[in-house]
């Protein structure tokens, strides 16, 4: 659908990761992200907030700042990476794994549009008819913000798969509700707009952020992310 | 956060949808419905209040306004009682504010002669429904109103206040409390604490001190409904790591306007539960006082914002049942004027009204179409397509693909014998999950070789790369590079040439026409030389660059591992490496007659650089010389000291005919002697 993929450091600035998203320091906001910060760093080359903080990105959204200081709209990029988050490990969470993240500016992007092609996405995707609703959410960068759900691929949406004896059982992969959670979007917000010195009131778009181990579980029917990074033979060799 | 079925149900007149049913209206349309679960004759709904709502909807009375909203029904408030100061025998209060910036309103009310008494039957039942205890009347009247309204209140004894001073201030450095749940706490600087004569009495917004709580024998009460700048109650939960529901709420920061209207309802519960008192002061120090704020909603933009038009109507009703007033703009009739209530903190600029709207319509209404755009293809990323490229290369050759953590620990520096100038370079994190991870990988290797280490007894001939970032304290700051680190055990000898194989196809593939293994005292520029057989490793160059490195691991490490075969390994900088063939890649029309290659062997001064000699190749002949490539660079034995050799192929080519042996014999004497003008030059014959 004519999106560029940019890519970005690893190793980010606070203002880059948090504050031109509209995401302050002393906010309960940054709760939604628990971070790795580096220790006693001797700045980061190639950056021109040299007095921030440090730390490894915890989405790559600050690409995507990046990509709008330097150009101007309309653009359509989408924003692969890894990404990191201070957690306990389990079967579903990491502490470093890969989100992509997307971004499409214009005259006249709305939710509308977006909807389109996040349903165009997971079609082609998944290869089969699906269905996508938003909820309301929030993030600090977007307004509106919203939740997206896709059809559950297993059992089309309708909550139950039938088993070998044409027995009727809950579907495994959506919990028996027929919809699966797949990422966070919104329309971008103002304030990110101005932090990259765009013209406020002359722009809209929206913004997209899913992680892709998860993608690749549902898809390749993973049920360990821990896999994904253990250098284990026994399931790397199977791809 | 929970909140209660039945207690929602009072707001309303008529009955609401089934839990089932109100769940997942609150979960489309406000906020995610996480759990339901029976609890006797009521339904205990467990509502994740989005971050951004929690200064209004972390409260019943907030849930039910959102119920209003959705389901286009009358909100029916509780009774208030307001105060009214009656003469009494206490001396008056005497509350003083230091910091007033972060105290944007101070209100309580003195109470003279409460009863305290046990909570009525009705008032317990509410608070355990949603997990709080009962402790008496006034302390459940200050939880309760809390979990109604969202006003956190606190109940102070007001004959334990000494002097009936209370000061209101930041703490410094040290100050000691003890609170009310027998905890001592060492503030922080900057901490807000309530302070009488004698000493600290309370952690403003977060926990009531010990010494100045209610008790079965208080008589006379001070009920305080208070507003505290949230981002230093913020702050305080953090760097105490301590919290309370009250902390939690005040930390988002709420509508200074609820502190009056807290007050009204918790007197008329203690009339209602015959806790009762006169309430002999009221006090209200709150010098800014908040009004509603404006937003001009431009009718255009919540259409082109969501991608459909919703009548005006509904969005005017969609507004009003949230609190706002909707006026029409007198200039521009596609313009409304919107007056937002106080208790909003969230609505600020025109998209979190458009917000509002798309929620409680639904954005199950806007309808899903691709959007029309300019048919202008992606930009290529060319870091992206080199990767592939060597990827696929790589994947060709037998090797299996990894992704292993970015970081190292303490382990693993041991393990691989990391001396202290290593550990200077590398990269630490302040708050690492574990010791095992609290560094950051600056070489790919390490890990790569633990990935042999784990998978030998199962696989015997192994091939495994990663391609990822490494990262690296120097001088200058820290340095991120994306390398390509690669592995390769093999029973048989002659990995080493394996790898020289696998190297020379990638270099191939991305187009790259020489790359040369330098085997003279080969030092690694990346990883550690400690990891490499000295005997068997080289620099990998293309021209004089160098690359990358590649070579058998030493055996002590290997042993040192428990690896039981030999291990070959390559480090190789993908950041230079494509760079090179971005360079390589020029587009050039190919010429239709043949080249003639002539090798070129000239002796110069080490430190001449194989860019001075090409250059000075390019003076003599630029037109017939198709490409120069270093093939070879040779110190050591057999060359005078202070020299070094340079071998190159020279392509001859023209593009207008096949060019003759003479001819080109000529252009190389010309090369050749235009190389030996500078005496220290010699072209070996």
């Amino acid at each position: 659908m004519g999106f560029s993929v940019v890519e970005g450091p690893e190793l980010e600035s606070e203002w880059y990761n948090f504050d031109a998203l509209n995401i302050p320091a002393n906010h309960p906001a940054r709760d939604m992200w628990d971070t790795f910060w580096i220790k006693d760093p001797k700045g980061i080359q190639n950056t021109k907030y040299k007095i921030q903080k440090l730390l490894l990105r915890t989405h790559t959204s600050p690409v995507q700042i990046r990509y709008m200081e330097s150009h101007n709209p309309p653009l359509r990029i989408i924003a692969p990476g890894r990404i990191f988050r201070y957690e306990a490990t389990d079967a579903t969470h990491e502490i470093n794994f890969y989100q992509l993240e997307g971004l499409m500016i214009g005259k006249d992007v709305s939710t509308r549009s977006f909807k389109g092609v996040i349903q165009e996405f997971y079609q082609r995707f998944f290869g089969k008819p699906v269905h996508i609703r938003l909820r309301p959410s929030y993030f600090p960068f977007t307004e509106p913000s919203f939740e997206v759900d896709m059809s559950c691929v297993l059992c089309d949406g309708k909550g139950f798969t039938l088993s070998e004896g044409s027995e009727l059982k809950g579907c495994a992969s959506c919990g028996q509700d027929g919809w699966l959670e797949m990422m966070g979007a919104g329309m971008v917000h103002p304030n990110v707009f101005k932090a990259v010195g765009y013209v406020p009131g002359e722009w809209q778009g929206f913004a997209f952020g899913m992680g892709l181990d998860r993608l690749a579980m549902m898809k390749y029917k993973i049920n360990d992310i821990r896999l994904l990074y253990s250098g284990d033979l026994r399931f790397l060799q199977q791809f | 956060m929970v909140f209660s079925y039945n207690w929602l149900q009072e707001y309303f007149e008529g009955k609401l949808p089934k839990s089932e049913k109100l769940a997942e209206l609150l979960t489309m349309h406000a906020f995610e419905v996480e759990n339901i679960e029976k609890q006797g004759k009521d339904y205990i709904l467990d509502i994740a209040v989005l971050p951004n709502r929690a200064h209004d909807c972390l409260n019943h009375v907030g849930i039910a306004r959102e119920i209003a909203a959705i389901t286009k029904r009358r909100l029916v408030l509780q009774k208030t009682k307001e105060p009214a100061e009656v003469r009494g025998t206490l001396k008056p209060l005497n509350v003083v504010i230091k910091n007033s910036e972060l105290v944007p309103r101070y209100a309580a009310l003195v109470i003279e002669g409460a009863n305290i008494v046990k909570s009525p039957k009705w008032l317990k039942e509410k608070l355990e429904a949603v997990g709080i205890n009962s402790i008496n009347t006034i302390v459940d009247i200050t939880n309760y109103v809390m979990l109604e309204l969202g006003q956190p209140l606190h109940a102070f004894d007001y004959d334990k206040i000494h002097g009936q001073v209370m000061m209101i201030r930041a703490s410094k450095e040290g100050e000691h409390i003890q609170t009310l749940d027998d905890q001592t706490l060492s503030l922080p600087k900057g901490t807000l604490v309530i302070e009488d004569v004698q000493g600290l009495i309370d952690l403003a917004g977060i926990k009531g001190g010990k010494g100045s709580g209610i008790s079965p024998k208080t008589k006379n009460i001070i009920l305080q409904a208070a507003n505290f700048d949230g981002p230093t109650i913020y702050k305080t939960k953090k760097q105490l790591g301590y919290t309370t529901q009250a902390a939690d709420i005040y930390s988002h920061g709420i509508d200074p306007n609820l502190g009056m209207e807290a007050l009204e309802r918790a007197l008329e519960l203690l009339y209602e539960t015959k806790a009762k008192g006169k309430v002999v002061q009221i006090i209200d120090i709150y010098p800014k006082k908040v009004v509603p704020r404006q937003v001009r909603l431009d009718l255009t933009y919540v259409q082109s914002l969501l991608g459909m038009q919703i009548p005006v109507k509904e969005i005017q009703q969609v507004l009003q049942t949230l609190g706002c007033k909707v006026g029409l703009s007198t200039k521009k009739s596609q313009v409304l004027l919107v007056t937002v209530p106080t208790r909003r903190l969230d609505l600020e600029i025109p998209e979190d009204l458009v917000e509002e709207v798309g929620r409680i319509h639904g954005y199950e209404k806007i309808p899903t179409a691709l959007p029309t755009v300019s048919l202008t293809p992606p930009e290529q990323n060319l870091d992206l397509f080199w990767e592939d490229i060597i990827k696929a290369a790589l994947k060709q050759s037998g090797f299996t693909e990894a992704y292993n953590y970015s970081f190292i620990g303490e382990k693993d520096l041991s393990k691989f014998v990391y001396s202290d100038q290593d550990r200077a370079k590398l990269v630490k994190l302040q708050n690492p999950v574990s010791e095992e991870f609290s560094y950051l990988r600056n070489s790919l290797l390490e890990n790569l070789l633990k990935n042999i280490a784990a998978n030998q007894r199962r696989f015997e001939n192994v091939r495994i790369f990663e391609l990822g970032t490494i990262f690296q304290q120097t001088d200058k700051g820290i340095e991120e590079a994306t390398m390509l680190g690669g592995v390769i055990t093999t029973t048989a000898e002659g990995s080493f040439y394996d790898a020289k194989g696998v190297i020379d196809f990638i270099v191939n593939q991305l187009g790259i026409p020489e790359v040369w293994y330098d085997e003279y005292e080969p030092t690694p520029e990346r990883s550690r030389q400690i990891l490499w057989q000295t005997t068997k490793c080289a620099e990998i160059k293309i021209g004089d660059q160098e690359i990358g490195f590649l070579g058998e691991i030493s055996n002590q490490m290997t042993s040192h591992l428990k690896i039981t075969q030999k291990v070959t390994a390559f480090h190789i900088d993908v950041e230079k490496l494509a760079q090179l063939a971005t360079e390589e890649k020029e587009y050039l029309p190919p010429s239709k007659y043949p080249s003639v290659v002539r090798d070129i062997a000239v002796l110069v001064p080490r430190d001449v650089r194989v860019g001075d000699v090409l250059d000075k190749i390019n003076e003599a002949e630029k037109m017939l010389v198709a490409d120069v490539d270093l093939f070879d660079m040779y110190e050591g034995e057999e060359i005078p000291d202070g020299k070094k050799n340079l071998a190159f192929h020279i392509v001859y080519q023209s593009k207008e005919k096949t060019l003759t042996n003479r001819e080109v014999d000529a252009l190389h004497d010309k090369i050749i002697k235009i190389l030996e003008t500078d005496p220290g030059w010699e072209v070996r014959k």
